[in-house]
C-alpha cells in the first residue's frame, strides 16, 4: 500500500516535471506568461485604490485584507492550474477519448490524467500571492500558514473542476456548465463577502464553495481561527474522495472515440 | 464591399450554430453584473446620493453598457485566432486571395459577435430592470446614437485585438500583450467611470482608447448631451483610423518577413 | 494454455441523434433523441500463449472497441473477459502491468522528450527500479536498432522511427501479451516492413503474445498464424491463415488496358469481372492457373498497362460475410 503511494507519488512528479520542461522550451515565452500574469493581477489593485478611496472598508473588509484576499485568490488559483491545469481541461479528455493513453497505465487515470500538463502563467498568480503577502505585512509564519491554505484551496478548486469535467461522462455539452462552474469559483474570489447577503450568502457556502477556498482563510490568516482551518481542511477530503468517487464512477461510461490525437 | 458583408453575414449564420455557447455565456456575464450590483448598493447606502457625478442608478447601468461592450467583444478569441492564423501559415494563404486579411479579420469578428451584441444587450437591459425596478429616462434619438457609437466601439477595439494578434509575426505568444491591453480596458475604462480616478489622470483617459471604446457609448446612455454624441463620434472616427494603420504597418511588415523565410 | 477468453462480450454505444438546421439544434438541446449503436454483439474467442492473432474487420467493424475492452479502457455492458485470468473491468491495473499497448493514432509519448527520457518515465510508470531500466534499455537498443536517435527528441523523429518508439516503449515493463491497434496506420511500406519485422522478432526473443487489429492485408499476411474476421460486431470468421490463404488470398486481380480487343472466354482459374473490349477485369485463382498463364491469353503484345493486385481485404471480409448469410 505504502509503496503503492510512493509510486504513484513518483509519477506524478515525473509527471508534472517533464510537463515543466515542455513549457520551458521556448525560455522568452515562459518567462513572459509569468511576469505578465503577475502585471495582470496587479492591475485589479487600482480597482481597490479608487473603491478605498471612497470609502475606507469595502463590505466588512481593512485595504489589508482586500490584499490577502487577493493573495489567496491568485495562490488558490495558481496552485490548481499549475500543478492540475488538464483538471480545466478534463471535460474535452473525455470527450475527445483522450483517457486511453492512462487507462492502459497501472496507474491512477485521474492524477495522471489531471498531472500531465502545467500552466506557465499560474506560477506568475503563485508569485503573485506571495507580494500580496509582503505588502500585507504578514509574517515568516503567516507566510508558511498562507501556503498551506493556498495547497487545500488549490486542492479544492481542483476537485471541484474534476466533479464539473466529470459530467462530461453523462452529458456531452458538460463543458460548457464545467466553464462557467470554474468561472463562477474565480469570479466570486476577489470581491469581499460583506457586499453580499441573505440567499446569495448561502450559496457562497455551499453550492458555489467561494466562502470556503477564500473567505475562511482570510479569517485564519487575519484572526488565526482555529475552527475554520479545520472546517477547510474537513471539506476539502469530502470533496476530493467526492471528486475521485464521481469520476471513477463515470469512467464506465467512458465511451472513448477513434479521433486523431497526439500529446503536442 | 461587398464580400466583406457576404463574410459578416455568412459569419452571423454560423454564429447561430452555437447558440448554447451564447446562452451559457450568459451565466457568467449575469454573474459579474450581479456582482457590481452588489458592490454598488453597499457602497451607496444612501441610493440616491450622487457619487463623482454618478446616482447608483446611473453607476449600474454605465457597468451594465460596458460590460455588454466588454463580453460581447470576446477579445481573448479573437486575438487567439489572429495568432493562430499567423502561427499557423494560414495567413500566407490569405495572400492569393484577392481581399485584404485585415478586412476579412473584422468583418468575420463583427459577423460572429453580433447576434451576441443582441442577445446581451436585450439581456443587460432586463437585469438592469431587475436589479432597479426603471429604465432611464432617455429619449428615442439617445438610444440611436448609443447603438450607433456601440457598434464603433466594437469596430475599433475588435482592430485594436487585431493588431495585438498580430504580434505573433514577432513573437512566439501574443496573449500576454493582449492581458494587459484588456485590463487597461477593464479596468479604468469597463468599471469605474473616467470620473471615477483622479484629476491629474482624467485628461489623459479622455484622450485614450477608452474614450472611444467604452466612456464614450455607455456615457451616451447615462448623460445624455448632443454636445457628447458629437464628440465620441469624432473621437471613434479618428480611433477607426489609427487603429486600422497600426493593423496594416504591422500586417505589412509581417508579410514581408514571412516572404523572407518563405512561409 | 490460453491467456486470453472472451465470452459473450458485447458493447452499445448510445449516440445523441442531431437534427439538421437551428430548429432541430434546438429541439436535441430540449428533447434529445438517442440512436443504439451496438458495435460488438457478443463474441467470443479464445488465444494460446504465443500466439500471433490478426484481428480484423472494416472501418467500424469493432475491432477497436473489442481492443480497448481487452485492455482496460472500454467498460463491457456484458460478457465476460479474462486475460491472463485477470478481468480487466475489475483488475485495471494489474493487468497493466501483465499487457502492452501501441495504438497506431495515439501516442503515448512526449513529445519533447527523447525516447531515452520517455522509456525512462514508462520505467517508472511500471515501478522498474532505476538499473533495471537502464539495463533494459540498453537490450532494447540493440535489438531494435535505436542507436541513432535514441537521444533526440521525439518530435524530430520520422513516423516510422516514432512508432518504433512506441513499440519499445511498450515493452520496457516485458508484457507478456502485446496489443497492438493499426500499428502500420499511414506508414510507407519500407517502414511497414520495418515494424513488422520487429514485431515478429519480439514474438520470436520474448515469446509474448501478439494481438493486432489491421486493415492492411500485409500486415497479416506476413505476420499471424491465426486470423479473426469480425464485421458489424459479430465474429465472421475464426480460422488459420492457411486455410485463409487457401480460400481467398491465392486470388489475384488483373486490370488491363489493351490496344485490340481481345475476347476473352472464362475458363478455369478466370473469371471475367469486366469486359469493355479495350479494357479488362479478370480474376486469376492462382491454384488453378498462374498469373503468367493468365497474361499469355491476353497475349503480352497486345497489352498497353497493367495492374495486378491482390484482392483487397474489405472485398474478402464480404465475401466472406455474404457466405456467413447464405448459411
Amino acid at each position: 500500500m505504502l509503496t503503492a503511494v510512493k509510486n504513484q507519488g513518483r509519477v506524478s512528479f515525473l509527471s508534472i516535471k517533464y510537463a515543466l520542461m515542455q513549457e520551458m522550451l521556448n525560455r522568452v515565452t515562459f518567462f513572459t506568461n509569468i511576469l505578465f500574469m503577475i502585471l495582470n493581477n496587479a492591475s485589479f489593485i487600482i480597482q481597490w485604490i479608487v473603491l478605498y478611496s471612497i470609502q475606507n472598508n469595502v463590505g466588512g473588509y481593512t485595504f489589508k485584507q482586500i490584499l490577502l484576499l487577493w493573495g489567496i485568490a491568485a495562490g488558490t488559483y495558481g496552485f490548481s492550474h499549475f500543478f492540475f491545469e488538464n483538471a480545466y481541461d478534463l471535460s474535452q479528455i473525455i470527450n475527445e477519448g483522450k483517457l486511453d493513453a492512462y487507462l492502459v497505465q497501472p496507474k491512477n487515470v485521474l492524477l495522471s490524467s489531471i498531472t500531465s500538463k502545467v500552466k506557465t502563467s499560474a506560477l506568475g498568480d503563485i508569485f503573485y500571492g506571495y507580494i500580496m503577502c509582503f505588502f500585507a505585512g504578514l509574517g515568516v509564519v503567516d507566510i508558511l500558514l498562507f501556503t498551506i491554505l493556498s495547497i487545500i484551496g488549490g486542492i479544492t478548486l481542483t476537485a471541484i473542476a474534476v466533479l464539473l469535467g466529470s459530467l462530461s461522462f453523462w452529458f456531452q455539452k458538460a463543458d460548457m456548465i464545467a466553464e462557467s462552474g470554474n468561472g463562477f469559483m474565480t469570479n466570486f474570489a476577489t470581491y469581499p463577502d460583506g457586499i453580499f447577503k441573505g440567499i446569495v450568502k448561502v450559496l457562497l457556502f455551499t453550492l458555489i464553495p467561494v466562502g470556503i477556498v477564500n473567505y475562511l482563510p482570510i479569517s485564519i490568516l487575519t484572526e488565526h481561527k482555529v475552527e475554520f482551518f479545520f472546517l477547510i481542511f474537513l471539506f476539502m477530503i469530502a470533496i476530493v474522495f467526492f471528486a475521485f468517487f464521481l469520476f471513477y464512477r463515470g469512467l464506465k461510461r467512458y465511451s472513448s472515440s477513434n479521433l486523431m490525437s497526439m500529446r503536442i | 464591399m461587398r464580400k466583406y458583408l457576404f463574410i459578416y453575414k455568412s459569419e452571423v449564420m454560423s454564429s447561430l450554430q452555437y447558440l448554447a455557447n451564447i446562452l451559457f455565456g450568459f451565466l457568467g456575464y449575469f454573474i459579474m453584473l450581479f456582482i457590481f450590483f452588489q458592490l454598488w448598493k453597499y457602497l451607496y447606502s444612501d441610493p440616491d446620493s450622487v457619487m463623482n457625478g454618478y446616482t447608483m442608478a446611473e453607476m449600474v447601468w454605465y457597468v451594465i453598457m460596458t460590460e455588454i461592450l466588454w463580453s460581447t467583444l470576446g477579445g481573448k478569441n479573437l486575438c487567439q485566432k489572429i495568432s493562430n492564423d499567423v502561427k499557423s501559415g494560414n495567413i500566407a494563404y490569405n495572400l492569393c486571395k484577392p481581399y485584404s486579411y485585415i478586412h476579412y479579420a473584422l468583418f468575420s469578428h463583427l459577423g460572429s459577435i453580433t447576434i451576441k451584441a443582441v442577445l446581451y444587450t436585450l439581456l443587460g437591459l432586463v437585469l438592469g430592470f431587475c436589479f432597479l425596478g426603471e429604465f432611464p429616462n432617455i429619449s428615442f434619438l439617445s438610444i440611436l446614437l448609443w447603438i450607433i457609437s456601440s457598434i464603433g466601439s466594437l469596430a475599433i477595439s475588435s482592430l485594436f485585438v487585431i493588431f495585438i494578434g498580430l504580434f505573433s509575426f514577432k513573437i512566439e505568444d501574443a496573449n500576454p500583450f493582449y492581458w494587459v491591453y484588456s485590463k487597461f480596458i477593464l479596468i479604468l475604462g469597463t468599471i469605474f467611470p473616467i470620473e471615477f480616478f483622479p484629476k491629474i489622470l482624467r485628461p489623459i483617459l479622455r484622450y485614450s482608447p477608452i474614450f472611444a471604446t467604452t466612456y464614450g457609448p455607455a456615457n451616451l446612455f447615462v448623460h445624455f448631451s448632443f454636445q457628447n454624441a458629437f464628440r465620441v463620434l469624432i473621437a471613434q472616427f479618428i480611433y477607426l483610423g489609427i487603429a486600422y494603420v497600426l493593423c496594416y504597418f504591422v500586417y505589412q511588415k509581417g508579410v514581408k518577413k514571412l516572404n523572407v523565410n518563405g512561409g | 494454455m490460453s491467456v486470453i477468453e472472451v465470452k459473450n462480450l458485447q458493447k452499445t454505444f448510445r449516440v445523441k441523434k442531431k437534427e439538421s438546421g437551428l430548429k432541430g439544434s434546438l429541439k436535441s438541446i430540449i428533447k434529445p433523441t438517442y440512436r443504439q449503436i451496438e458495435a460488438v454483439k457478443g463474441i467470443d474467442f479464445t488465444v494460446s500463449k504465443g500466439e500471433m492473432i490478426a484481428f480484423i474487420g472494416p472501418n467500424g467493424a469493432g475491432k477497436s472497441t473489442t481492443i480497448k475492452m481487452l485492455t482496460g479502457i472500454l467498460y463491457p455492458d456484458s460478457g465476460d473477459i479474462s486475460i491472463l485470468g485477470l478481468d480487466p473491468k475489475k483488475e485495471r491495473k494489474k493487468l497493466a502491468y501483465e499487457i502492452g499497448t501501441v495504438f497506431g493514432q495515439k501516442e503515448q509519448l512526449w513529445t519533447h522528450l527523447t525516447p531515452y527520457d520517455n522509456f525512462k518515465f514508462f520505467g517508472a510508470i511500471y515501478d522498474i527500479p532505476e538499473e533495471v531500466v537502464e539495463r533494459k534499455i540498453q537490450e532494447l537498443k540493440e535489438v531494435f536498432e535505436l542507436e541513432e536517435f535514441l537521444n533526440t527528441p521525439v518530435r524530430n523523429l520520422s513516423l516510422g522511427q516514432r512508432i518504433r518508439c512506441e513499440i519499445v516503449a511498450s515493452l520496457i515493463h516485458e508484457p507478456k501479451i502485446l496489443f497492438l491497434d493499426e500499428p502500420t496506420i499511414g506508414l510507407d511500406p519500407v517502414v511497414k516492413e520495418n515494424i513488422r519485422s520487429l514485431i515478429k522478432r519480439m514474438n520470436k526473443e520474448y515469446k509474448t503474445t501478439i494481438f493486432l487489429t489491421s486493415h492492411d492485408v500485409g500486415d497479416i499476411e506476413k505476420l499471424c498464424k491465426r486470423v479473426i474476421i469480425i464485421n458489424h460486431g459479430e465474429l465472421v470468421l475464426d480460422d488459420t491463415m492457411e486455410n485463409l490463404k487457401y480460400h481467398y488470398l491465392n486470388k489475384k486481380m488483373v486490370e488491363a488496358k489493351m490496344k485490340e480487343k481481345v475476347n476473352l472466354e472464362e475458363e478455369e482459374g478466370i473469371t471475367i469481372l469486366k469486359d469493355k473490349g479495350y479494357n479488362l477485369k479478370i480474376e486469376v485463382d492462382t491454384t488453378l492457373k498462374s498469373v503468367a498463364d493468365a497474361l499469355k491469353l491476353l497475349n503480352p503484345d497486345n497489352i498497353v498497362d497493367i495492374n495486378i493486385s491482390n484482392i483487397p481485404l474489405e472485398n474478402i471480409i464480404t465475401e466472406i460475410y455474404k457466405k456467413e448469410e447464405e448459411k
